[in-house]
Order: structure tokens, then C-alpha cells, then sequence
């Protein structure tokens, strides 16, 4: 018999500053919308394993998408003539995160966005928070400075190879071989200089530290950093959620892809927080299967107040 | 102990061990084909020379001399930094190379002509990781 995976892709064309983008994306399950964003250079495919656990899309409708330029989604018609190198900036990313979910009618959606993904979740907070009903900022901060720089695309570097291998040390060393090569692999597929373009939003337009201040509090965010993120490390991240109200902060024993590179302990880590968020939805609450709730707190570091911690 | 192991001293003695796990390793010839360059690794003030042929070392000497003719890039870092880098299960900011020259962390320099680091930083990074294996 053969065996498939839930989750089934498609193209959906989204319109954002005056182009338009043959974007693919995946989806499965049923329940309150969750649009996943991937970070800088890879695709949709780092939330697989989510996309395949029952307890997640019995409550959720899991979908993630490729950015233009990423994944199976093709860069815009006339990129050959662009005069200037790609880069990604606050304004089109945010833009095109609202449109995409306008495209597929999406209801007050959960954006659950990692590393670049989660830094973009501060300027849907500042810019769209009525469109939303919760962020999940994994391995976030709100300023990520260091790595637009000219290795990472190179005519004397393979690009692939130097990508991949810059960011494996982002992994936790305990994190699963297989899943931490897996991730490499997603980064070694990028194409040409658009990694360092992501990075252009990641360390350079996305410097937040003088807003985040004004974010209302009114829609629900909830920060989860590794403790092996060299790039957006605890300390960054809680210095950001200090100046987020509404906010809370989860500080666990991974890396900055806490989807891809050990899904299992990312699952313990992010149940909680789904619990919560079903549990806030007064349409969706106890429709679909218990999620697991919060890890046995054994060895866990006491922190301030509406400050969670999980050794695992 | 540590959760994460414990301190090495480096010496050539060291570096002599760790050059012949990177010799008998079976992936390195094969991702480090082309990688083909002198690097020096720096450990508190001591300069140890690396020649590497084909993703294997053939050549290590303490100290640099006028007959070297230079290098072409060199990994300097303090002993304290080598040691956690070198653990089993290194701690976080020094479980990579990359992790520890990162501009937010700085605790080790990539001096010289970057270029070879970057072109050969697949190999470079398994080389430098069997330093886990000594």
C-alpha cells in the first residue's frame, strides 16, 4: 500500500506592489488558520513535520507558502533585468504576507514565522494587528545585525554549499543528524544571492529597536528562541520581548530552526503555546484533538514573571 | 565535569592527533577535493601551520618562519575558546566556526585572504569539527 503524507500543494497568484507572484503553497488540516513563514532562503518545506502531526491539524489548518524567489514559488517574470541585486524589504514582506492570506480568504489567520519569519512578525504587530489573531515569533529579536555580506553571494563561493554549511552551526549539536542535513539541504537549494537578499530585511531593514515599544499588546505574541541561535541568541530575544507588551518568551534547549532540525522536541515546546491559543478561540475551542499541555518542569530555570523556560 | 565535557591543552603533540583523524576520515577527500590551501590556527599566541592537500592534512609545524612565505588565511582564537569549540557537545556560541567569528560574538578572528574559507567552508567545518574526535 502506498503511503502519502496529508499535506497537498498548490499555486495561488498573490498581488503585492504591483506584480504578480505565482505562489506556491501547502496546506492541511482543519481548524483556525496557522500560515507558516520559512526563513531566509529555503521554503515551506521546514514545517513538513507539522503539517504531518494530527494533534496540530486536528486544531489548525497548517499552511505554508513559498516567498516569491523561494521554494516552487518563480521570481517575477522580468528578473533578469533587474538593476539592482534581489533584496527583501519590511515593506514588501509585510505586504505580501497581509495579500497572501486575502488570496486565499483567510480568516484572522495565526502567523507562525521563524528566524526572518518570526523577525516580520514585530512589523505585523506595529502595521496589521487586526488582521491577526496570534504570532508565534520563533528565534526572533528585534534587530538581528551581521549578516548581509557579499560571501554568501559570490561567483568564487558555491553559493549552495557556503550557505548551508554558514548557517548548520545555528543547529543545536544534540538536534537529530538526519534532520539537522536536512535543513542544510533546504538551504543548499536556494537560488543564487537570494539568501544574503532575505538577509538584506533580516540585518539591515528590519532594525525594530525603536518600535517595538508601540506595539498595542492587544494581539497575542509569544517568542520561542534555542539557546544554540547564534544569530538571534536568548538574550537578544528577550531583550526584544521586555519592550513587547502582551508578549511572553519560552527559552528552550534548541537551535534556529526549531521545525526542521528536531521536531519532536519542538512539538513539546510549541504545544503549550497552540493549547492556549485554541483555548482563546471562542469559535474553534475544544472542536479538535487535546493538545499535549506543558512539558513536566523538571530542572526548569525559574524567570520573571509571564517568563516560561523549558529545559528539555 | 561539565555537561559539555572537558578542557584539552593544545600543543603539536594535539594537533598532530586531531590531523590524523582528519587523515582517516572517509568524507573529507570527497568534499574536500579541491580544498587545497595553508591556514593557520591560532591558539592563545601560538601560530600552528596547516597544509591541506585534497581534504587531507599533509603538513603541520609549530610557529611561522620567513620560509613559509606566509599563509593564505588564518583561525585564531584562545585556548579557552578552542576548548569549548572542541567538546564533545560544544557549548552555544562555540559549537561552530562561523558561530564563534560571527561579528555579535568575536571570539574568534578570520584573518588573511577570506575567500579560501569561504570557497572551502563545507570541508573546513568537518576538518575543524573532528577536533571533537582527539
Amino acid at each position: 500500500m502506498n503511503q502519502h503524507d496529508p499535506i497537498v500543494g498548490r499555486y495561488v497568484y498573490v498581488t503585492c506592489q504591483g506584480k504578480t507572484y505565482r505562489t506556491y503553497y501547502e496546506e492541511t488540516g482543519e481548524g483556525i488558520p496557522m500560515v507558516c513563514l520559512h526563513t531566509a532562503g529555503t521554503d515551506g518545506r521546514q514545517y513538513r513535520h507539522q503539517m504531518c502531526d494530527p494533534e496540530i491539524t486536528s486544531n489548525f489548518r497548517v499552511i505554508a507558502f513559498d516567498m516569491p524567489w523561494h521554494g516552487k514559488s518563480i521570481p517575477p517574470a522580468d528578473f533578469y533585468l533587474m538593476e539592482d541585486e534581489y533584496k527583501l524589504t519590511t515593506s514588501f514582506y509585510g505586504e505580501f504576507i497581509v495579500a497572501f492570506c486575502r488570496a486565499l480568504d483567510l480568516k484572522k489567520p495565526v502567523i507562525m514565522g521563524q528566524s526572518m519569519g518570526g523577525n516580520i512578525c514585530l512589523h505585523l504587530a506595529l502595521k496589521y494587528e487586526q488582521e491577526f489573531s496570534a504570532l508565534i515569533a520563533l528565534e526572533a529579536c528585534d534587530h538581528s545585525p551581521g549578516w548581509w555580506i557579499y560571501p554568501l553571494h559570490h561567483p568564487h563561493i558555491h553559493g549552495g554549499e557556503a550557505v548551508a554549511t554558514a548557517v548548520f552551526g545555528l543547529m543545536s549539536p544534540e538536534s537529530p543528524d538526519e534532520y539537522r542535513w536536512e535543513t542544510w539541504w533546504y538551504y543548499a537549494q536556494g537560488g543564487p544571492g537570494i539568501f544574503k537578499g532575505d538577509l538584506y530585511f533580516y540585518s539591515v531593514d528590519s532594525d525594530f529597536r525603536d518600535q517595538v515599544h508601540k506595539i498595542s499588546g492587544r494581539l497575542p505574541i509569544y517568542f520561542l528562541t534555542g539557546e544554540y541561535d547564534f544569530a538571534c541568541t536568548p538574550e537578544m530575544t528577550e531583550r526584544t520581548a521586555e519592550k513587547v507588551k502582551g508578549s511572553e518568551t519560552i527559552i528552550f534547549s534548541g537551535g534556529h530552526f526549531p521545525t526542521s532540525e528536531d521536531p519532536a522536541k519542538f512539538k513539546d515546546v510549541i504545544s503549550p503555546v497552540l493549547k492556549k491559543i485554541v483555548q482563546n478561540d471562542p469559535d474553534r475551542r475544544g472542536a479538535g484533538r487535546a493538545l499535549p499541555g506543558p512539558v513536566a518542569a523538571s530542572g526548569a530555570v525559574s524567570r520573571p514573571a509571564a517568563r516560561r523556560v523549558i529545559e528539555l | 565535569m561539565s555537561r559539555y565535557g572537558s578542557r584539552k591543552g593544545f600543543d603539536l603533540e594535539w594537533i598532530e592527533r586531531w590531523a590524523r583523524c582528519v587523515n582517516e576520515d572517509r568524507i573529507l577527500p570527497v568534499i574536500g577535493r579541491f580544498f587545497n590551501n595553508r591556514f593557520v590556527l591560532g591558539v592563545d599566541e601560538t601560530e600552528f601551520l596547516i597544509e591541506v592537500r585534497g581534504g587531507k592534512i599533509a603538513r603541520i609545524s609549530e610557529g611561522l618562519t620567513p620560509n613559509d612565505l606566509g599563509f593564505d588565511f588564518a583561525l585564531r582564537a584562545p585556548s579557552t575558546a578552542w576548548a569549548k569549540f572542541s567538546q564533545q557537545i560544544p557549548p552555544p556560541m562555540f559549537n561552530d566556526i562561523w558561530a564563534m567569528a560571527h561579528p555579535l560574538h568575536k571570539q574568534l578572528t578570520i584573518d588573511g585572504n577570506q575567500l579560501p574559507f569561504w570557497q572551502n567552508m563545507r570541508a573546513l567545518t568537518r576538518m575543524l569539527s573532528l577536533m571533537r574526535q582527539v
